[in-house]
């Protein structure tokens, strides 16, 4: 992030949106809010409110089944799947689930988001290398998932989502399966972030680290997003 | 990463050098996964297509230069016959025949064919030497003709009958029609199954990278949310085909110049008509028209691979 965007400008809108797999009963349920740049929220909830959902759709996975949603200030509900590869690009995701290549090294891994971009290697080989020696796994480099451990896959997933020095970047459980020593390091890196402009959202269930903080907390329950009292204020 | 910095501990100190592209570094592995063992089956079922698709172009080309060769010999002579009552009938058409031909513009050559060659013609429905004996055997001139005569043989036609009565002018365009009408049939056959070859290597290839998709799904899924294109995930599907693809139609090549040179070598061996059947020299040109069509299974495999990527792709969010 190259400098400090305005903070009246919105990354995220919903309006009134819900999503529904399938036939099945709707799993978020009239969100309305807004991230804007340079906003840092928690999402908290219950396992199963729909957390996981709502990243989802920020991040482009799923399109809401009704209401409105705009990302970037583009009306992302409705844009055309050639409008989609661009907005996705700005945005970095650490899954839950890490969802790294297995086929791929740990380097690879990172790189990916660059590679897809159409970005020289050249440009990015010492971003990728540093990051990876941040999170500690400079020796690991051309290591394949299935041979790293679950923090480890974790950290990877954290640089390949950092790597493309993203304008949202959205966290699930980003500390979930790391030491307290390294969760701690991620999240001021996040905080770092967000001071350079990106909007972030956290989703997580360490009500320790979201006092830690002290950023702005959006609760879910039962598919419905509340406003809460955080350390930092309403959203 | 400059926001990086400030959280750089001792290991950053210690940066390896990343996996590099070249001779004796690291290669980078392909987005898609290696096919492995599950590519074998395709690479085999590319090389008999492209196996059968040097055939049919083999047959193609082979029917083509029969046609062009036998049909070239037939559109540059003529011949003329002439029949008498007895043989000094035809010695004298004969000459008048020849005075004719000799004053006539675009006759390049006319020659009288022997009696005896003539009278051989007829031994294998006559029996040896009994044409001779029993028959008064027409004579027969061989001309060649420029084209321009060719085109227009109605006035040497005419005069011929009328210095010498008993002749007859044959142009052979008889037996050119009928040649190139058998070779149409045979250049439609060996393009028909051309084509069939083709549409069967589109159809693997729909199937294989329909396949490959639903089993990459998950990989597909990450490129997406990480800002690939359609076109960036077809690309690299129809590489992978294209690299398959090469590999069986080199296979094919090789298999089928193989079976090829054998038959030619038994077509040899077994003594069959050198001038009757048609022949494949396996020139530089004609090499190449082979080598085109594994070359067309491979192109044809990889862009339905890219085709159908693409609309499978287009089909999800």
């Amino acid at each position: 992030m190259e400098a400090v965007r305005h903070d009246n400008r919105e990354i995220v809108r919903f309006e009134k949106a819900g999503l529904a797999y399938e036939d099945a009963p709707e799993t978020l349920t009239d969100v309305t809010m807004t991230l804007k740049e340079g906003e840092f929220r928690f999402l908290t909830g219950p396992s199963g409110a729909g957390k996981t959902s709502l990243l989802k759709l920020i991040y482009l996975a799923h399109k809401p089944t009704r209401g409105r949603f705009f990302l970037f200030g583009e009306n992302a509900a409705e844009a055309p799947r050639e409008a989609l590869p661009a907005l996705r690009r700005r945005i970095g995701v650490v899954f839950q689930e890490f969802r790294l290549l297995d086929h791929l090294t740990a380097y690879e891994n990172v790189a990916l988001p660059m590679k897809v971009a159409g970005v020289n290697q050249n440009q990015y080989r010492e971003d990728v290398s540093e990051l990876l020696n941040w999170v500690g796994l400079g020796d690991r480099m051309h290591a394949n998932p299935p041979t790293l451990s679950g923090g480890e896959k974790q950290r990877v997933a954290l640089a390949r989502a950092l790597v493309s020095k993203p304008d949202l970047i959205l966290a699930d459980e980003p500390t979930g399966n790391v030491d307290p020593a390294m969760g701690e390091r991620i999240m001021k890196l996040f905080v770092e972030l967000n001071k350079l402009g990106a909007a972030v959202i956290v989703a997580t269930h360490d009500l320790h680290l979201v006092q830690s903080i002290g950023k702005p907390v959006l609760r879910i329950a039962n598919g419905k997003v509340t406003r809460s009292a955080g350390a930092g204020g309403a959203a | 990463m400059t926001q990086a910095n400030d959280y750089e501990t001792d290991e950053a100190e210690n940066i390896q050098a990343p996996p590099r592209r070249g001779l004796f570094r690291r290669r980078a592995a392909p987005l898609l996964p290696e096919a492995g063992a599950a590519g074998a089956p395709l690479t085999a079922v590319i090389a008999v297509m492209s196996f059968l698709a040097v055939l049919a172009m083999a047959s193609l080309l082979m029917v083509n230069r029969a046609t062009s060769e036998w049909t070239s010999a037939l559109r540059s002579e003529i011949t003329v016959q002439v029949k008498g009552a007895s043989p000094a009938d035809i010695e004298s058409g004969v000459d008048a025949v020849l005075r004719v031909l000799n004053e006539t513009d675009g006759v390049l050559e006319a020659k009288e064919k022997s009696r005896e060659e003539t009278a051989e013609l007829l031994d294998p429905w006559l029996g040896e030497g009994n044409a001779a004996a029993f028959l008064t055997i027409p004579a027969i001139i061989e001309v060649k003709a420029a084209p321009a005569l060719r085109d227009n043989l109605d006035l040497l036609r005419n005069r011929l009958t009328t210095a010498a009565p008993g002749a007859t002018l044959d142009d052979h365009a008889r037996w050119h029609d009928r040649l190139s009408g058998a070779a149409r049939s045979g250049q439609a056959m060996a393009f028909g199954v051309f084509i069939l070859v083709m549409g069967a290597a589109c159809a693997i290839s729909i199937f294989a990278s329909r396949a490959g998709l639903a089993a990459n799904h998950e990989i597909v899924s990450v490129l997406h949310l990480v800002g690939a294109t359609d076109g960036f995930i077809a690309a690299e599907v129809q590489r992978r085909f294209f690299i398959l693809g090469l590999r069986g139609a080199l296979i094919g090549l090789v298999a089928a110049l193989a079976a090829l040179v054998l038959a030619g070598l038994a077509v040899r061996a077994g003594g069959a008509a050198d001038n009757f059947l048609p022949s494949l020299r396996l020139g530089g040109w004609m090499i190449l028209w082979l080598a085109a069509a594994p070359a067309a299974t491979c192109l044809v495999t990889a862009l339905t691979a890219r085709l159908t990527v693409l609309k499978t792709l287009s089909k999800q969010y």
